[in-house]
């Protein structure tokens, strides 16, 4: 029994073990659709091909946080349309602002600005063209002729100044019914008629695929997209080979090429740097990751994410489980707070750590963090608590300290409860942190993001599957260590 | 045990202590005093005040009024852990800890006393001779053992660092009739082989009898009456009193 203490340390520091090693190679974000990866794998490739060591961050959650990001410097850079620059992260911007006026508002903030690449990605709005052509509508003006169309917007459409607010204003629109939908749904709910009209991108895949018909925008309302990369100003000292392979990228990639690379990958399933690297009429990097090699990458980096917030909650979960059984008063506050905690929705955690943490690993740590300390604290003082009073009496009768007591006699009676929830928190968190992809944290999340963007379910699969596994192989683990640990006397049963 | 254990003894003395639980009085203020090397019995039905009395001995519980004093001097906190120590706790079910054996229960204290383990080993053998406990049960985890062998452990646990006064509250009262006799006898001849002052608690007047030449009589938290045992069944302080005699059914049918 003397070796219980070893045992825990033994537990302790097997969870916090995995510390992560941090290199710093140029690292490039990607906002969670296609295009946007593509062109981030273009950088990738590019900056590679000029001897730059690039790594690319796909799929972070939204352009708030990619902003933030590259303000903060966790990323160093990122492709950004204009239009989203005047609107919408700069403020008393001119709303046909040219590329000079940005570069010269966004450089006190430290952020550089390329060049335009070449292609267009303004929004549109697009109709069946059997539907369009049976009611005559080329316009976005003719829709006001027909105030009973469905139409269907995506949620960032929806909400934003510059999207169907301003829209329906501009061209005084009569239609009430007009619902929010996923971008990627949109095209199958207006192909199969679900709804009459839906809003685009100029460059979307999707427009030849399922035959629709862009309205033309004949009062110019909206604004102009012009794809172009931001950077970090600091780039042009530390990296100079970086930005030069940046700025080489302008006016190279025009619309047509744009959709037809936004093809490849979503309809005819190409691999995003497969298709970069040929726009840019290199090889794909030699050490293609076969699944095997991505399942390793991703379990590594999901076990370590699980694993260090696991561990450093139990570091802050036990005492204060401790405490709650000591203080009554103190107790339920603590509880109530982690209460509170635990039900904040997990997006809303992982972008709430953003600004204190930036993005990737650790702000994701923090957020699975908080939500494993509910049930560690709990069963803590639950486990104390539930200690049958003669038994703390005959401890303090004894003549031993109260750290002695709690060490050799609280601590192993309460420690099943104690195990139980330490487990729940664990098989909470490897589900939980599927979500820490949406702020670069990687993990078998990854795929699922991109199994969404691209509809495949396999990819989806390819991350849904080996969470549940690594859930039921905690699950396992558990079991053991509960055996291993639950002092042999407590499972017995007791003799008359 | 040798002779150099015989003698010694805590002076223990409640000197006006009282105590209550929120509404309800569990022991007015008192005046009681057991001499070093004594053996006392207290008596009286449940929520007499008697368990209350070892609680406040031990610094388990604080007088709300008065003081405890222990050899003379009133007790302090800072001065509550030596004073553990030195006193050997034994309570109804043994308060033995489930997740430890016998003997881990017994090495408890002494391991923080930084005994050697060998000084342990011998000190459990010797008190498992004492109490008649057989040896291979040391081994055991509580579970494992009988009602009268978890009494003995808690016992030894009680005795392993010699104390100078050993309390017990209801000692036997979870036994089955004859384990209770033959502990009865046992802790008989142990609490007059170790000369140390002695407070059992028990509500059974015969075995307070036969364990302490003095017994104290406690009602609703006070003290009804001091004296030996003839005096109790002779001059009954009051109707309690005399109720509280004549309804110990196993008391010997003597004449």
């Amino acid at each position: 029994m003397t070796g219980m203490p070893a045992r825990i340390a033994i537990v302790l520091l097997a969870g916090l073990l995995p510390v992560l090693a941090i290199a710093q190679p140029v690292r490039i974000g990607s906002k969670q659709f296609t295009e946007s990866v593509i062109l981030g794998e273009i950088a990738r490739l590019a900056a590679r091909d000029a001897g730059v060591q690039a790594v690319h961050q796909r799929e972070l959650g939204g352009t708030r946080i990619l902003w933030k990001a590259l303000q903060q410097g966790d990323i160093d850079a990122y492709p950004e349309y204009t239009g989203t620059l005047n609107h919408e992260l700069l403020q008393d911007v001119p709303a046909d602002a040219d590329i000079a006026t940005l570069r010269a508002r966004l450089e006190p903030l430290g952020i550089g600005i390329t060049d335009p690449l070449g292609f267009d990605n303004t929004y549109a709005i697009g109709m069946r063209q059997d539907e369009a052509a049976r009611l005559d509508i080329r316009r976005i003006s003719d829709l006001r002729a027909h105030p009973s169309l469905r139409l269907g917007f995506s949620n960032e459409f929806m909400d934003r100044g510059d999207g169907w607010p301003g829209l329906r204003r501009a061209y005084a629109l009569p239609q009430t019914k007009v619902s929010g939908l996923d971008h990627v749904l949109s095209y199958r709910a207006v192909a199969s008629g679900a709804v009459d009209a839906i809003d685009l991108y100029s460059t979307d895949a999707e427009i030849p695929y399922y035959h629709l018909r862009v309205l033309r925008d004949d009062r110019h309302y909206f604004p102009r997209y012009q794809a172009v990369f931001l950077y970090r100003l600091t780039l042009q000292r530390d990296q100079p080979a970086f930005v030069a392979a940046l700025r080489q990228l302008a006016g190279r990639i025009d619309e047509p090429a744009m959709r037809a690379m936004n093809a490849a990958v979503k309809l005819d399933r190409r691999r995003d740097s497969a298709v970069a690297a040929d726009f840019l009429g290199t090889q794909v990097d030699a050490g293609w990751r076969g699944p095997w090699q991505r399942l390793r990458q991703r379990s590594v980096e999901h076990v370590e994410l699980v694993a260090v917030s696991l561990g450093l909650a139990l570091l802050l979960a036990i005492p204060l489980g401790i405490v709650a059984a000591r203080r009554r008063r103190l107790g339920q506050l603590v509880i109530a707070a982690t209460g509170v905690l635990q039900t904040v929705p997990s997006l809303a955690m992982f972008v709430f750590m953003i600004p204190l943490l930036g993005i990737g690993t650790w702000p994701a740590v923090a957020a699975l963090f908080l939500y494993s300390l509910l049930p560690i604290v709990r069963n803590t003082h639950a486990g104390l608590a539930g200690i049958a009073p003669e038994l703390i009496e005959s401890a303090a009768a004894l003549g031993l300290p109260p750290r002695v007591r709690l060490r050799r006699i609280e601590l192993p009676l309460a420690m099943r409860p104690i195990l139980a929830g330490i487990k729940t928190a664990a098989v909470i968190n490897v589900g939980t942190a599927t979500l820490a992809a949406l702020i670069g944290a990687g993990g078998y999340g990854q795929p699922i993001l991109t199994g969404i963007r691209l509809d495949s379910m396999a990819l989806i699969l390819e991350g849904a599957i080996p969470a549940a596994v690594l859930a039921l192989l905690v699950q396992g683990v558990f079991e053991l260590v509960e055996r291993w640990l639950t002092p042999r006397g407590l499972r017995l049963q007791p003799r008359q | 045990m040798g002779a150099a254990e015989v003698g010694g003894g805590i002076r223990f003395a409640l000197d006006g202590a009282s105590k209550r639980y929120g509404d309800v009085v569990a022991l007015q203020p008192i005046e009681l005093a057991f001499e070093a090397g004594s053996t006392t019995a207290l008596i009286g039905s449940s929520g007499s005040g008697k368990s209350t009395v070892l609680r406040l001995l031990l610094g388990l519980e604080r007088s709300d009024s008065g003081c405890v004093r222990v050899d003379g001097r009133a007790l302090q906190p800072a001065d509550i852990l030596a004073l553990r120590r030195r006193v050997g706790y034994v309570i109804q079910d043994g308060g033995l800890f489930p997740h430890l054996t016998a003997m881990g229960n017994l090495g408890l204290l002494p391991q923080h006393l930084g005994w050697a383990p060998q000084r342990i080993r011998e000190r459990a053998q010797a008190l498992a001779q004492l109490t008649r406990l057989p040896s291979d049960a040391l081994a055991r985890y509580p579970a494992e053992l009988s009602g009268g062998q978890r009494q003995r452990v808690a016992l030894m646990r009680a005795l392993m660092v010699d104390p100078d006064a050993l309390l017990l509250d209801e000692p036997l009262g979870a036994l089955d009739p004859i384990v209770r006799h033959e502990l009865q006898e046992q802790l008989q001849r142990i609490f007059g082989e170790l000369g140390k002052t002695v407070i059992v608690v028990t509500h059974d007047l015969a075995e307070a009898a036969w364990f302490a030449p003095r017994l104290v009589l406690l009602r609703r938290g006070a003290v009804v009456q001091d004296g030996s045992y003839a005096d109790l069944r002779d001059r009954p302080a009051d109707d309690f009193a005399r109720q509280f005699v004549q309804a110990q059914r196993t008391l010997p049918a003597t004449p």
